[in-house]
């Protein structure tokens, strides 16, 4: 396994226990409007929107500046990972987009606490979405000559 | 599309059976690179390619073919 492959791997798990972890906590919070009330929650997700990114600082980010650690082929797999990357963001904004629309449609306003969530959501996506494009990558690079 | 083969893996053992790491050194790349090349599921790019000849001290088109599918 390749360097930035293990990392990719590393990534994707430690941010998918962030978004279990996370979702745990609003259902058993009951609704999003708990982040409001409860402090220990909005800290919780403040720790969340940090530690990932961080997370993916020092998995990927880092390891693509040691010269020893990544090659050419390992650059092209990141950036082909960035369209996987590309699509879940689209992807997750038009769920988005329509979910809310369709749930507060009669309200005509949506809580502010998911300008919160949103941005979370989307920062969260598109850390995991680029580590399992390059898991992807990696693995139908494996399968065949296909760069 | 055709497809590009290497006479990597025989040119090593050719070499003082060359580990895999070592060639990866000299040409500065990663073993799982040169693993991918020898197994053919990567194609270098012409920048590795000429690292890798040189490496051999072997010309380019000795160590790369280009098989055409049509063949």
């Amino acid at each position: 396994m390749a360097p930035l492959q293990k990392r990719a791997l590393f990534c994707l798990a430690i941010g998918l226990i962030f978004v279990i972890a996370l979702i745990t906590v609003f259902l058993l919070e009951g609704d999003v409007t708990a982040f409001n009330r409860d402090e220990t929650l909005r800290y919780m997700v403040y720790a969340v929107l940090i530690g990932v990114p961080l997370t993916y600082l020092i998995l990927i980010d880092l390891t693509l500046r040691k010269p020893r650690q990544v090659d050419e082929r390992d650059r092209l797999i990141m950036l082909k990972s960035g369209r996987i990357q590309w699509l879940a963001i689209i992807f997750s904004f038009a769920a988005w987009t329509i979910t809310l629309t369709e749930v507060y449609r009669e309200e005509r306003q949506i809580p502010v606490v998911f300008l919160t969530l949103l941005f979370m959501f989307t920062l969260i996506i598109s850390i995991l979405a680029q580590s399992f494009g390059i898991l992807l990558y990696y693995w139908r690079m494996d399968r065949g000559q296909s760069n | 599309m055709g497809r590009v083969t290497n006479r990597i893996r025989r040119l090593r053992f050719d070499h003082g059976e060359m580990t895999q790491e070592e060639l990866a050194n000299k040409v500065g790349c990663t073993r799982q690179t040169i693993i991918a090349l020898e197994q053919g599921k990567y194609v270098p790019s012409i920048d590795l390619a000429f690292r890798v000849a040189r490496a051999f001290g072997a010309p380019l088109e000795e160590i790369f073919q280009y098989e055409d599918k049509k063949q």
